[in-house]
């Protein structure tokens, strides 16, 4: 009787052992229309749109797997590896949606989607038995990756886990682990990479799953200078139980305020006295941060396909006179013309670290919503333009106010009359930049701020060390600014009288039926 | 069992009000409120009509809100609805007079109509008579269309997969950044509604092409007459058509 089962059981399993096997010519269809255009006819990652990609697309050929399972001494990713990165880390295997950039169920922060809306399982095994053939890949010998061990997350724990971090990774992800490391680096092929910023969970190209930190730190990222800290080898050999309390550690460092959302509203609150100049002012508390994705210019020349900033979070606060913006984005390096170690960092001295808000001069009448030209406006709608540049060793941080025309077309005017302040503080990692405006300025050119109106205002970022410079920069959309408007009384006063003009007709109403 | 006239008139309110929010409930995309209460009035006033057709219909409809008011045996829930009522009287005037922090609908059509005269790459075509010049060789010489497929695809890799998405779904790695979202060509109500004129005029002119009510102020396409060659944008026209595995609409 039990060996009727146990063959049984093992006849059900025949089926998955065949699905995971694959056909490999069905798989070179698929491949041939589907995975070519970025892996290459042969594999090696040329396609025609590698150049504009940033990390670059997988070159199978390297067998190099960067985020596998499989021990570090073991260099073939399992079938479940492959099928995990194909089929997109959404939902099941390993991963949680919450993490991901919004619509986009593959590596995050990569142009790799997620297959599974377009092909079924069996095609997917179908194409990874064509990739395990086109790069002679193996069965890996070692097994999975054990994660029996699993020191659930606590307080304990994590702090454990900051004193390892201290000594063992803030050198390439920096002291709060923003990526903003003091080493650079380039993968075994010579791309220039950069360390992950733990604080934007929805960047982690798997996702910031304890586990899957745990399997990074254990097995390293193949292909870059990420090590294993399993590897009895290396200097730097974490214990088991060391790792998962640096995984949960790193998992505890998610700011989520930073992960861009729907909320398409900056709400500017109102402020008791004057509204601050510095990002370290307690006014700022009373506000809400509202983030959003900034993507590359790619609309017109001088276009930019490498970015390295990718969101900015902004919170914004007024009185009577003034309004303030706090405007805070993850820049990995503190780009400082002229000095040594910037110099090092970003592969020649770098530019300006720089940062714009776009805002329309006028705003459109009630029950419109015309706005200028996203591009910097145009002739007939200019736009107002506040430039904060950065320091060098030599100068110091600047402002500079623009008309903006149209796409190039803008001019500098003083910023002085319009009160036009900005002030910017680099802290590991992150700028925080607090521009300062009057609400009116009696400047013809300048938009005049009005509560309680919905004023469109879009960002522009650039990187100095990344050298972008001009149009080579990154942006958003529009959105919007909301100066809050203090509830009047009309709040209560109104439904407590509709409320009691009903009651009182209905008093009528009951008099006159008992009259009769 | 006959249902009660002022049941009915619940019922019939109800129902049309679900089927007004129904485009919200299960595909997404709300009716403005505005035209909601619009729909609402029209629909109440139009129930109401059918129930007082008659005499006697009208007596049903009232009668029990008379005997509300009238019945002395009716006075518990008389009561208890004349409280109700100015309490929802107010919960509704508050949601009407409380400051809306939503931000502003903006209605955006997303295939507006074209212009009868397309002016790009110094000429003028005639939208009525303009044509994919590749278009014919799919019968004539399958071969030489295959080829010119792929190098549409190779267009499109190079240029436009950063927000239309690797899988043409309108979903690239840059697409989340933009709004309106750039457009998926998947599915068959977008691409496979428009004649290849179409999509060649709404790639050549780009966003700043748009007339306005489509809100060209908005869209972040750009004016591909500045980076591609005519030749280069009808090759990408048979790829989008070919990988979505669309058909063009003619005039025919």
């Amino acid at each position: 009787m039990k060996k009727i089962f146990i063959t049984i059981f093992l006849l059900m399993l025949v089926p998955v052992y065949a699905g995971a096997a694959g056909n490999a010519d069905n798989g070179r269809k698929v491949y041939d229309k589907r995975c070519w255009w970025c892996h290459g006819e042969d594999g090696a990652g040329e396609g025609p749109a590698a150049e504009y990609l940033v990390p670059p697309p997988r070159d199978f050929t390297s067998v190099m797997f960067k985020f596998k399972t499989t021990p570090f001494d073991e260099v073939m990713p399992s079938d479940d590896d492959l099928f995990g990165m194909v089929k997109g880390k959404g939902d099941d295997k390993g991963g949680t949606v919450h993490n991901s950039i919004r619509n986009w169920r593959g590596m995050n922060d990569s142009s790799m989607p997620g297959w599974d809306d377009m092909l079924s399982d069996e095609e997917i095994w179908d194409v990874i038995a064509y990739i395990k053939g086109l790069a002679e890949l193996e069965p890996p010998e070692l097994g999975q990756l054990d994660f029996s061990s699993q020191v659930a997350s606590s307080e304990d724990s994590i702090a454990k886990g900051k004193e390892i971090f201290k000594d063992n990774c803030t050198e390439c992800h920096g002291q709060l682990g923003k990526g903003d490391g003091t080493k650079k680096l380039k993968d075994d092929a010579g791309y220039r990479t950069w360390p992950r910023n733990f604080t934007k969970a929805w960047s982690f190209r798997v996702n910031n799953d304890p586990r899957n930190i745990y399997a990074r730190a254990s097995i390293g990222i193949p292909g870059t200078q990420m090590p294993s800290f399993a590897d009895p080898e290396s200097k730097k050999k974490l214990s088991d139980e060391e790792r998962w309390h640096v995984a949960n550690y790193v998992a505890s460092l998610d700011e989520p305020y930073k992960k861009p959302g729907n909320n398409t509203v900056i709400k500017a609150v109102r402020v008791e006295g004057d509204v601050p100049e510095t990002s370290d002012n307690e006014a700022w508390a009373g506000a809400a941060f509202t983030s959003f994705y900034m993507v590359p210019q790619i609309i017109a020349e001088e276009r930019l396909f490498t970015p390295s900033i990718n969101s900015v979070s902004v919170k914004a606060v007024y009185n009577d006179n003034d309004i303030a913006l706090l405007i805070e984005w993850d820049d990995r390096t503190k780009s400082l013309p002229g000095d040594e170690k910037a110099k090092e960092i970003a592969d020649g001295d770098p530019l300006k670290d720089a940062f714009a808000v776009q805002l329309p001069v006028t705003l459109a009448p009630a029950g419109e919503t015309e706005k200028p030209y996203f591009g910097m406006g145009s002739a007939s709608k200019p736009v107002n333009i506040w430039h904060w540049i950065g320091e060098s060793t030599t100068d110091p941080q600047a402002l500079h106010l623009l008309e903006g025309k149209g796409f190039k077309d803008f001019a500098p005017r003083d910023a002085e009359p319009s009160g036009l302040k900005a002030q910017g503080v680099y802290d590991n990692g992150t700028w925080r930049v607090v521009m300062k405006r009057k609400l009116k300025t009696g400047v013809e050119q300048d938009l005049q701020f009005e509560e309680g109106k919905f004023i469109p205002i879009s960002f522009a970022a650039w990187d100095g060390s990344n050298f972008d410079e001009g149009s080579k920069h990154v942006m958003t959309a529009w959105y919007w600014l909301l100066m809050e408007p203090k509830t009047g009384s009309g709040v209560v006063v109104w439904p407590l009288a509709i409320a009691l003009l009903v009651f009182g007709g209905e008093l009528l109403w009951l008099r006159s039926a008992r009259k009769r | 069992m006959k249902i009660p006239k002022l049941l009915q008139f619940v019922i019939a309110t109800l129902v049309a009000y679900f089927i007004f929010q129904a485009p919200y409930l299960f595909l997404g995309k709300p009716i403005p409120a505005s035209l909601i209460i619009m729909y609402m009035f029209f629909s109440v006033v139009m129930i109401l009509m059918v129930l007082t057709s008659s005499e006697e219909s009208t007596q049903e409809l009232v009668g029990p809100i008379k005997a509300l008011v009238e019945d002395p045996s009716k006075a518990l829930v008389r009561n208890v609805v004349f409280v109700i009522v100015p309490v929802i009287a107010a919960i509704i005037t508050y949601n009407q007079v409380k400051p809306s922090l939503e931000s502003p609908v903006e209605l955006r059509s997303t295939h507006p109509a074209p212009p009868s005269k397309l002016k790009v790459y110094g000429k003028s075509y005639d939208m009525m008579t303009l044509e994919n010049p590749y278009r014919k060789l799919e019968k004539e010489d399958p071969e030489k269309f295959r080829e010119f497929v792929k190098e549409g695809g190779e267009v499109y890799f190079q240029n436009c997969f950063y927000c239309h998405g690797d899988k043409l779904y309108g979903r690239g790695h840059y697409g989340q950044g933009f709004d309106p979202r750039p457009l998926p060509f998947q599915g068959k109500d977008t691409i496979a509604q428009l004649q290849e004129s179409f999509v060649f005029w709404r790639i050549t002119t780009g966003g700043p092409g748009l007339p306005k009510e489509a809100t060209p102020w908005k869209s972040a396409m750009p004016v591909w007459e500045d980076f591609l060659t005519e030749d280069e944008v009808w090759k990408v026209i048979l790829f989008i058509y070919d990988y979505t595995e669309n058909i063009p609409r003619s005039w025919e």
